[in-house]
């Protein structure tokens, strides 16, 4: 081999990789493609011209000892280090976690100005390139790029011109475990995951609401239950089956079906539901609620053969993401989602008419809280401070780990548990998610008990939680004080909240709610959109205290000590909408009544 | 040697490039006027929304399709004891609700305080589908079908000219008779059938005003007369009427393709299929040089499928054999399916190996037509055949004696 061919792949992989510089700005469509030249380029040409091309030169000047250069001695110092940190790019990459991989990022990036510094000078014909080379050198270490572990915000504009798009641009999320396994796996048996398909509630009331309202309606709830369904025109959500039954699905953990799809289907079958880059693709919000967010999905980066459905391809295009990340982590990542206004887009719900009554407030309640306070740092809180924070022995506990596998150690990774109130359907399928998410519950409140003349008082403060207790779909959750007062024979002399014998919660019990009513202020039951008229709202909204009081009857005859216990019982849908629930979905058991507080008190006379 | 290595080499070059070398010729683009008109010349047709049009198209006349005929299969139809252990009727399989006009059936099934409705019911009772949505049919005492076939609509059913998967059946009142009579399904000899309605006098009475006694035949004929109203009508059959505005612009586009690319050769007649019996897959890629590579999505919008070869086991379907069904005589002949109501009957193929409407119409456009449809014409034909859905109409049939 000539050595003038040698030269010129060299400075041909010295182009292809310099182009990929931040400093040059490529403009995107170039850079994937350069990238992948540069990479599958190299490899071939190292490994079956360069390597055996050096060894005759190292055997030239070692063996025979005919050839004395000392620019030689250098190149070739210099082109084995770009060697080898090439190689440990294409087969671990630069992600962060480990010094290795930034350490041969950078002699790859450098060294090759050396290299090339030291081609020209080994060159017989010397030419003026010094100057040139060492100008060059100079010029990247002014612009050496600090920005590598910061966001910044995409200046990627709405996509115009696309009516809707397919399912194949819809990155399955089954394709993002194969580097962010963790984070995927807590996604994996969370709510946010299972708001669909999988979800029996989701089902039974989308179906209703179509059935009540028009099949059209049914968009209202997909808009932010199922955003893949919505923007490729499909009318409604679908639920999985396996021959002739449906898979029992309320179990199985790990998104096992997801996976199996993936698989079998690549993207050419639609993910349904709040994906990753469902969220991780959402580009503006305005914080009006109602899915009031901008998505682009089609307009982002894709390394070369992300997409494809060939295994060595796919093999190539993890290693060409992992060999320089940046652009994949500003793809989807954005400063916008570690604020509450992120969240507000679908955390915030309205009826669709011109009344725009809210059934959802939770932004709102939050944004008129304690926690929302821009001025002091230490008093903010915004929803991912705690509902995306590790929890531990009942107290936050931020995590320390990683989001990537081999990436960066961070102090707090935000878990992807997403931990609200909805214990129970999430802890069918993982005791973890469960323990998370009672865990929060119950960092929500405090009681406290007093007993006066023939009353019996409680106090009931919302001391964590940065919005009502309890918020969200708060006209289907249960928040309520069960109270037993026994005298000092043992005998219970007062009983409250207890259950009926169906389930259902007492008439005597005063949950903390709110129940929608017609424009007959009828209770409207499950059927939420026809709400009119509100009949009551006892819910608590954060930092307040509500005292409920209750008489004890016959209260002067009663033998002291009176012993009461009192407990702050929650359950995540009442009975009857879980009856319901269950005519569709017979396997679906009862959610449990979890008690959040409870104190045990004697008061004597 | 080397010219033979260079011949082969030039072969599999021609063979990989010839798809990508013929264009992606847009095919010829219809008005909505001109779209109609092509339409109705290929024999595709609307449905009747008057009992005079029902009558005109099934060839019948009024003596053959009275009120108290309908009613009298109506009640067949949802006649639990029709099958052997008295546990399904028609309608548990053909899944449909007896009133038509009843907007709460949901809600009504959610909350009463019988639980007579429970599981799949519950939901798609209200798709009004007239059928299960399973894999395979599910007959008397659990009994799933041999062949691993699913159940198959009795919308406009009356409209084709052959039923069932194989066409081997050629009317619904025969088809009746076979449902009942089989293991698998009802699993209830004719005998049994005419003995347990004759006990029943009120059914004893409405026969004999009809037909004059109970046998086996009437109650074939009854049942056949109800499904024989079940027709559907929707936003397809308002275009073809007429009106521009029924159809959105995608599922126009997708009728265009429909006609342009050939599906209408088989899915035709005015049940959109039904009305002939053809070879599955037509194109078989079985061969070491295999054209099929039915689910990359790579190569999409050729007239030619893309080339590739084939390691993978013999297979007669482009999805799992289950149940091992291979068509008429085992020749993988199959009844053209009826595509009305198409996207409330999935899953796809006679075992239901398929479970999405895109993935359908992809398979068909590899193996029958031989040709990689892009993803914008899958999503225009899906919208077409979503105009195909419709709702049954309600005929006002007059009774025996003529008044409405």
């Amino acid at each position: 081999m000539k050595s003038s061919y040698m030269k010129i792949f060299i400075i041909i992989m010295f182009l292809s990789g310099i182009l990929q510089y931040s400093i040059f700005d490529l403009s995107w469509q170039y850079f994937k493609t350069a990238q992948a030249t540069h990479i599958i380029g190299s490899l071939l040409i190292a490994i079956f011209l360069l390597i055996p091309y050096v060894n005759m030169h190292t055997y030239e000047f070692m063996i025979v000892k005919k050839a004395k250069s000392m620019s030689g001695v250098l190149l070739g110092i210099t082109l084995f280090f770009i060697i080898l940190s090439g190689i440990y790019l294409f087969l671990v990459g630069n992600r962060g976690g480990d010094i290795l991989g930034t350490l041969s990022f950078y002699i790859h990036l450098y060294g090759s100005f050396v290299l090339l510094y030291f081609l020209f000078s080994h060159a017989r014909k010397k030419f003026h390139a010094k100057p040139l080379v060492l100008l060059f050198f100079a010029l990247s270490m002014t612009f050496v790029d600090n920005t590598y572990a910061q966001e910044k915000l995409t200046n990627i504009k709405i996509e115009e011109g696309v009516s809707r798009y397919h399912n194949e641009d819809w990155t399955s999320s089954a394709k993002c475990k194969s580097c962010h396994e963790e984070i995927f796996d807590q996604w994996a048996d969370s709510n946010h995951h299972h708001l669909v398909g999988t979800n029996p509630y989701y089902m039974v009331m989308e179906n209703l609401a179509g059935a009540d309202m028009g099949e059209e309606f049914r968009q209202w709830c997909m808009g932010c239950h199922n955003p893949s369904a919505v923007t490729t025109n499909q009318k409604r959500t679908t639920h999985e089956m396996d021959g002739s039954l449906m898979p029992n699905v309320l179990f199985e953990s790990g998104s096992k079906r997801l996976l199996d799809d993936f698989k079998a289907h690549g993207n050419s079958r639609l993910e349904q539901g709040v994906s990753c880059v469902a969220c991780h693709r959402i580009t503006e919000t305005d914080s009006k609620g109602n899915s009031a967010y901008t998505l682009k999905i089609r307009d982002r980066k894709k390394y070369a053969f992300e997409d494809s459905t060939s295994e060595i391809e796919q093999y190539l295009g993890e290693k060409f993401i992992n060999s320089n990340p940046q652009v994949h982590k500003d793809s989807y990542s954005n400063k916008l989602y570690k604020k509450s206004s992120y969240c507000a887009s679908c955390h915030d719900e309205f009826l669709p008419d011109e009344s725009k009554r809210a059934v959802v407030s939770t932004f709102k309640e939050w944004r008129d809280s304690p926690y929302n306070n821009p001025k002091d740092a230490t008093k903010h809180k915004d929803c991912i401070d705690c509902h995306m924070t590790y929890l531990k022995d009942g107290e936050f506990a931020p995590l320390k780990g990683r989001s990537t596998d081999g990436g960066v150690v961070k102090d707090d990774v935000k878990v992807h548990y997403f931990s609200g109130s909805n214990h129970f359907l999430s802890g069918l399928k993982s005791k973890e998610h469960e323990d998370q998410t009672l865990q929060l519950l119950r960092t929500s409140a405090k009681i406290d008990v007093d007993i006066k003349d023939a009353n019996i008082s409680v106090g009931v403060k919302n001391v964590g939680a940065g919005h009502h207790l309890p918020t969200g779909v708060s006209d289907f959750r249960e928040l309520w004080l069960d109270i037993t007062v026994r005298d000092a024979k043992g005998e219970v002399v007062f009983s409250s909240g207890k259950l009926q014998e169906d389930g259902n919660l007492g008439l005597d019990a005063r949950p903390f709610m709110k129940v929608f009513g017609d424009e007959d202020s009828k209770p409207v039951g499950l059927m939420f959109w026809r709400y009119k008229k509100m009949i009551s709202d006892t819910r608590i909204p954060a930092g307040e205290r509500r005292v409920e009081s209750y008489e004890i009857a016959e209260a002067k005859t009663l033998e002291y000590p009176l012993k009461a216990v009192v407990k702050l019982n929650f359950r995540i849908y009442p009975q009857w909408v879980t009856d319901a629930v269950k005519r569709a979905y017979p396997q679906l058991p009862n959610p449990d009544v979890v008690v959040l507080e409870k104190i045990e008190k004697s008061f004597e006379k | 040697m080397r010219f033979f290595i260079g011949a082969f080499v030039f072969i599999v070059l021609l063979l990989f490039s010839v798809s990508l070398l013929l264009p992606t010729k847009e095919k010829r683009i219809f008005s909505d006027d001109a779209l109609r008109v092509a339409a109705l010349s290929r024999d595709m047709s609307s449905t009747p929304e008057t009992y005079e049009g029902l009558l005109k198209l099934l060839k019948t006349d009024k003596e053959n399709l009275f009120r108290e005929k309908v009613e009298l299969g109506r009640d067949l139809y949802f006649e639990k004891k029709l099958s052997k252990n008295s546990d399904i009727s028609c309608a548990s399989c053909h899944v449909i609700s007896k009133d038509l006009k009843d907007k709460n059936i949901y809600l009504d099934a959610l909350t009463s305080k019988a639980n007579d409705k429970t599981d799949c019911v519950v939901c798609h009772l209200s798709d009004q589908s007239a059928t299960d949505r399973f894999e395979t049919s599910i007959g008397d005492g659990g009994r799933e079908n041999p062949f691993h076939l699913n159940t198959l609509t009795t919308l406009n059913a009356a409209l084709a000219k052959y039923q069932t998967w194989s066409g081997n059946v050629k009317s619904v009142e025969e088809q009746v008779g076979l449902s009942i009579k089989d293991a698998s399904q009802m699993n209830l000899s004719a005998d049994e059938a005419v003995e347990r309605l004759s006990l029943d006098a009120s059914y004893m009475k409405r026969f004999e005003d009809i037909y004059g006694e109970v046998n086996f035949k009437n109650i074939e004929d009854a049942i056949a007369a109800f499904l024989k109203t079940l027709i559907t009508r929707g936003d397809y059959d308002r275009f073809l009427d007429g009106d521009n505005d029924a159809m959105n612009k995608e599922a126009k586009k997708g009728l265009a393709h429909f006609l342009n690319f050939g599906c209408k050769g088989c899915h035709t007649g005015v049940s959109v299929g039904g009305q002939s019996i053809q070879k599955f897959p037509l194109r078989d890629y079985n061969s070491v040089v295999d054209v099929t590579n039915s689910f990359n999505e790579s190569q999409k919008g050729r007239e030619v499928a893309t080339f590739d070869f084939n390691a993978k086991m013999y297979h007669p379907f482009p999805f799992e054999n289950r149940g091992g069904f291979m068509g008429k005589d085992g020749q993988r002949l199959f009844r053209v399916p009826m595509l009305r109501n198409v996207t409330k009957t999935s899953p796809y193929f006679h075992n239901g190996g398929v479970a999405k409407l895109r993935e359908a119409v992809h398979l068909m456009g590899k193996h029958q037509l031989g040709m990689n449809l892009t993803n914008a014409q899958i999503d225009e034909i899906v919208e077409f055949l979503r105009a195909l859905e419709g709702d049954v109409v309600e005929f006002n049939i007059p009774s025996k004696k003529g008044e409405l």
